[in-house]
């Protein structure tokens, strides 16, 4: 039985399908997010078009928000098939600017966000680093080391970011495999250790 | 590629601490920066024309899409009721027996569905490979579970909160090998 390589749906859909987690990838346009879930998933980025709610711009605090639009995005993601049981998916936040937006739709049941951020251009991450915040999900900073130079050292860019101490800041190269894993890994233990703490 | 037009930082000068207009908000009148352009991006070309494509594009499910998101409250999956639009992206989506009976006389939008689910697919998987707008897939899955054709099993809803799931995803990505063959915490091939 344990032979069969597929479930079978005929048997009248007992094979119980993988249990689904996810991550979300946030970050500014072309921070590397599509290259980041590219490098690690099994599968060539999907892109599937979604809705997301647009906050407008100018309003200081994401939970009173008076005007709020549904606008359809392409969002794009990717899946590591952890073992038979266990599927991670990987969800690109659409690259909005660095105003409001609301990825409700992408961040229910994640089991945390990777922040992914591009030092010539800080501020387009604040947007995903407030949202996560206000969400209470478990995240991390990922500088993507562009070319592999880093001209800043991280006390100074996490200073810059003005994120607390509590939240991982970590250099990683959107292009490697092992460097996209094992920041991800980052964001998993500190969700982990959040979890144990409850 | 986007090295070219960078403002807010400047390498190899030290971290210019940008504006976060949102967190301190800054006087009405005082020049927030960058802000001014915001809306301008926000409303960019392919937002504009992703929702242009949106509207028109999910093609004849029989009723406006839209209204019907909000009053179909059908799925039940292990035990729990949830509303189809918000059943997660990630939500596993199975064909029964009963709908490869069903096949040769389903719509065209079912029939592929049905057909792609032989194998678990998520919502996502779907509405990218078949390509419908994310809520239309939803839609006609939750119609198709209603009627037997499919199974839905949405993930488990506390999953982000639970010891061993987290153990258990942080375990199968240490045994991912990098580029080299290496997993992480063996440094050594996989
Ligand atoms: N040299 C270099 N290029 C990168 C790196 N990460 C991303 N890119 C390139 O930067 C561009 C934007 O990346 P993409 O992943 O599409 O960004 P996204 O908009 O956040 O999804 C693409 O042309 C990538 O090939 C990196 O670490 N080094
Ligand atoms: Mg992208």
């Amino acid at each position: 039985m344990t032979t069969t390589a597929l479930p079978n749906p005929s048997a009248s859909g007992a094979g119980r399908p993988p249990l689904p987690v996810k991550m979300v990838i946030a970050g500014g346009f072309g921070v590397g997010k599509t290259t980041t879930v590219a490098s690690i998933s099994e599968i060539d980025p999907l892109t599937t078009e979604a809705s997301i709610t647009e906050v407008a711009a100018g309003v200081d605090d994401l939970t009173h928000t008076p005007h709020k639009t549904t606008t359809t995005v392409a969002m794009d993601f990717g899946v590591i098939t952890l073992d038979p049981t266990l599927k991670l998916y990987l969800f690109g936040t659409p690259g909005q600017d660095r105003f409001g937006f609301m990825w409700d739709d992408l961040v229910a049941g994640a089991l945390g966000g990777l922040v992914i951020v591009d030092t010539r251009r800080l501020d387009d991450c604040f947007a995903a680093v407030d949202y996560f915040e206000n969400k209470g999900l478990p995240f991390a900073v990922g500088i993507n080391v562009f070319d592999g130079n880093l001209d800043h050292d991280l006390d100074e860019v996490r200073w810059a970011l003005d994120i607390p101490d509590s939240v991982p800041l970590v250099l990683f190269d959107a292009r490697e495999r092992g460097s996209v894993r094992d920041a991800l890994l980052v964001v998993l233990e500190l969700a982990l250790q959040r979890a144990e703490e409850e | 590629m986007s090295g070219s037009d960078d403002t807010s930082g400047r390498r190899g000068e030290g971290v210019v601490r940008p504006l976060r207009p949102y967190v301190d908000p800054p006087e009405e009148d005082e020049p927030a920066t960058g802000s001014a352009s915001a809306p301008v991006d926000a409303s960019a070309p392919g937002t504009a024309a992703s929702a242009t494509a949106a509207a028109a594009g999910p093609g004849p499910v029989g009723e406006p899409v839209r209204r019907s998101l909000s009053v179909r409250p059908f799925l039940v999956t292990a035990g729990r009721t949830t509303d189809a639009d918000r059943l997660p992206l990630e939500t596993q989506v199975v064909t029964t027996a009963a709908g490869l009976d069903a096949l040769p006389s389903l719509t065209f939008e079912q029939h592929d569905i049905v057909a792609a689910c032989r194998e678990p697919l998520s919502l996502a998987e779907l509405a990218a490979r078949l390509q419908h707008h994310l809520n239309v897939v939803r839609v006609l899955a939750g119609d198709l579970r209603s009627a037997g054709h499919l199974t839905v099993h949405a993930p488990q809803a506390d999953a982000a909160h639970d010891l061993s799931v987290l153990r258990r995803v942080i375990d199968g990505l240490r045994a991912v090998p990098d580029s080299r063959g290496l997993t992480r915490d063996n440094n050594r091939p996989a």
